[in-house]
């Protein structure tokens, strides 16, 4: 590991444990700093969750929010878009040394894989036969790509879900899982279903040509592969690749900018959204402290950003769904999309995000207060309910309306967390008696209906 | 009439697009393979292993197509599409026949490699 490594406006000193900012030295945790280097160290590739909380926390049996809560932390610093999260696989660190400052903090949602840099792109070479292997391998190189190569088609799968590629380069004629196998594998994986992939194979006859189109390859290259071919296949798919993967993270901004459902973290997709009526449990969190209007503009748009950041981590960090994300507030609801089976999950969920909501707003405000900046607090309203939900709204314009007598009241319980002096969680009736006996809660006089949260989850 | 041994001009591409070096070391990974890939058909016809059989015929076939071995894809590619040999006679003289093409071959590749 080299004695400093810059990102940027960043700077990373491995041996001083510390990390510099615009040339300030950031206020970075141990167990965060610990995350980043890890990370950073595997940058190559996908850290999943189990192994940064064995690693940064050896031997102790740690809840994942505390991992949430370092990410979001080093993502607030660095750019929401220096750590990228893998659903369902883990994280993973998107900044090449050297690469342009981190943007200031924004509410955008972390874009699931990296893609293509700079025309380089990373592709793995699935075939069993080594003189094929090494040949597309070499070919692959001088048009300037990184490549890394499997000879058989388990191992292919194996690397795909533990490592971000941008292609697959896949023989048929494979030993433990032939190349149709694969197909049919990857075409059922959520999250390795679009990765392009394109056949080379010396198998004669359309049959097998078609039935590969139809399992999902992208194109098919005859054995031996014609080197003016396979550069323009792979250019041509590479760069569809960068273009969808762009929208992606437009589509993400835009719908997170635009109040329309995030679902990055979930893992469902827009289509997969149904109109239905559910019981669910929604939480309302909004920016308290000083009047953002007391601050000067710039500030207070950063601030905004930031506080939604980690606003957004705490939601998705529990499976939640963002329905609208508007300045100063956030509405989120668990259990609209994938509600777990028994309801009382779902209130559980909220409330973890609720508590995690606690803690990053704590770590925005220490570094605040470290600047002399004015203090802030995180208020929050939690209701269970029916709800009408589904996606809503003008031919230009939708939301993902979220409908309901619970939304009502955890607006309400907001509006009367945020006029307390300290953070509060506030939490309907309904959804405190459900917790009974699994969450500390205190029973309020005012507002009448609601109890305050102020521990964790027990 | 049988195939030319080899075809110049696939040597040729491929020595143009990934360079005389990187050619010479997959000449010396087919001289290393090959022979696994034909003591291959000979275990799995003894056997009556249909799908094994074809595959090593299809390996082999797939190499020498990559070097435009031109006789060499051809016996490959008679025994993958025709299936497991019936006759031992028949398969031992393809396989000798199949085998001189392979020597030949290699010592072709090599010639040419070292001028």
């Amino acid at each position: 590991m080299a004695e400093v490594l810059r990102f940027g406006g960043a700077e990373l000193r491995p041996a001083e444990r510390a990390l510099f900012v615009g040339g300030q030295p950031a206020a970075l945790g141990s167990r965060a700093f610990d995350v980043l280097m890890l990370l950073v160290e595997s940058r190559e590739r996908v850290v999943s969750k189990g192994e940064l909380l064995d690693r940064v926390w050896p031997g102790l049996v740690v809840e994942e929010n505390n991992l949430q809560v370092q990410v979001s932390a080093l993502r607030k610093l660095l750019g929401a878009q220096a750590i990228a999260t893998v659903p369902g696989r883990g994280y993973q660190f998107t900044l090449a040394p050297g690469a342009d400052a981190p943007s200031p903090p924004r509410a955008a949602a972390a874009v699931a894989a990296p893609a293509v840099r700079g025309g380089s792109a990373r592709v793995l070479v699935a075939d069993d036969n080594k003189v094929n292997r090494l040949l597309l391998a070499r070919s692959l190189q001088l048009l300037g790509h990184q490549v890394e190569s499997v000879d058989n088609g388990r191992l292919a799968l194996e690397r795909l879900r533990r490592e971000p590629f941008d292609l697959l380069l896949l023989d048929l004629e494979m030993p433990d899982l032939d190349g149709f196998a694969l197909l049919a594998r990857l075409r059922d994986d959520p999250v390795l279903s679009e990765l392009p992939v394109v056949v080379t194979s010396s198998v004669e006859g359309v049959a097998a040509v078609a039935r590969c189109i139809e399992l999902g390859a992208e194109d098919f290259l005859h054995k031996p592969v014609n080197p003016v071919l396979l550069k323009a296949r792979v250019g041509s798919l590479l760069e569809k690749k960068r273009l969808r993967d762009e929208q992606k993270a437009l589509l993400a901004k835009l719908s997170a900018a635009e109040g329309a459902p995030d679902v990055g973290a979930t893992g469902a997709t827009i289509g997969a959204i149904a109109a239905g009526n559910v019981m669910a449990t929604v939480l309302v969190a909004r920016l308290a402290g000083d009047a953002l209007t007391d601050l000067p503009a710039d500030e207070a748009i950063e601030l905004l950003g930031a506080w939604a950041t980690l606003m957004v981590d705490a939601v998705q960090g529990q499976h939640g769904l963002v329905a609208t994300l508007a300045g100063d507030t956030i509405v989120a609801a668990f259990g609209t999309l994938r509600a777990a089976p028994d309801a009382r999950e779902d209130m559980a969920s909220a409330l973890r995000a609720a508590t995690d909501m606690a803690e990053l707003t704590q770590l925005l405000a220490h570094e605040r207060r470290a600047e002399g900046r004015a203090t802030i607090t995180t208020a929050v309203g939690i209701a269970s309910g029916p709800l009408l939900v589904g996606v809503a709204g003008a031919a230009r314009r939708a939301v993902y309306a979220c409908v309901g007598a619970a939304v009502e009241r955890a607006t309400e319980l907001v509006a009367a967390a945020s006029l307390r002096p300290e953070a509060c969680v506030l939490v309907d009736e309904a959804t405190a008696a459900a917790l009974e006996g699994r969450v500390t809660l205190r029973k309020l006089a005012r507002p009448a209906r609601c109890r305050a949260l102020p521990t964790g989850l027990a | 009439m049988a195939e030319p041994l080899l075809d110049q001009a696939v040597l040729q591409d491929l020595s143009d697009t990934v360079g005389a070096d990187f050619v010479a070391e997959l000449v010396e990974t087919f001289a290393a393979e090959a022979p696994a890939m034909l003591a291959e058909l000979r275990t799995t016809q003894a056997a009556g292993a249909a799908e094994p059989f074809r595959r090593a015929a299809h390996s082999l076939k797939s190499n020498a197509h990559t070097f435009g071995a031109l006789r060499l894809v051809e016996g490959a590619r008679a025994l993958e599409l025709g299936g497991l040999p019936t006759s031992a006679a028949a398969f031992a003289e393809r396989m000798a026949a199949l085998e001189a093409d392979f020597a030949a071959t290699l010592a072709r590749l090599r010639e040419v490699q070292h001028g």
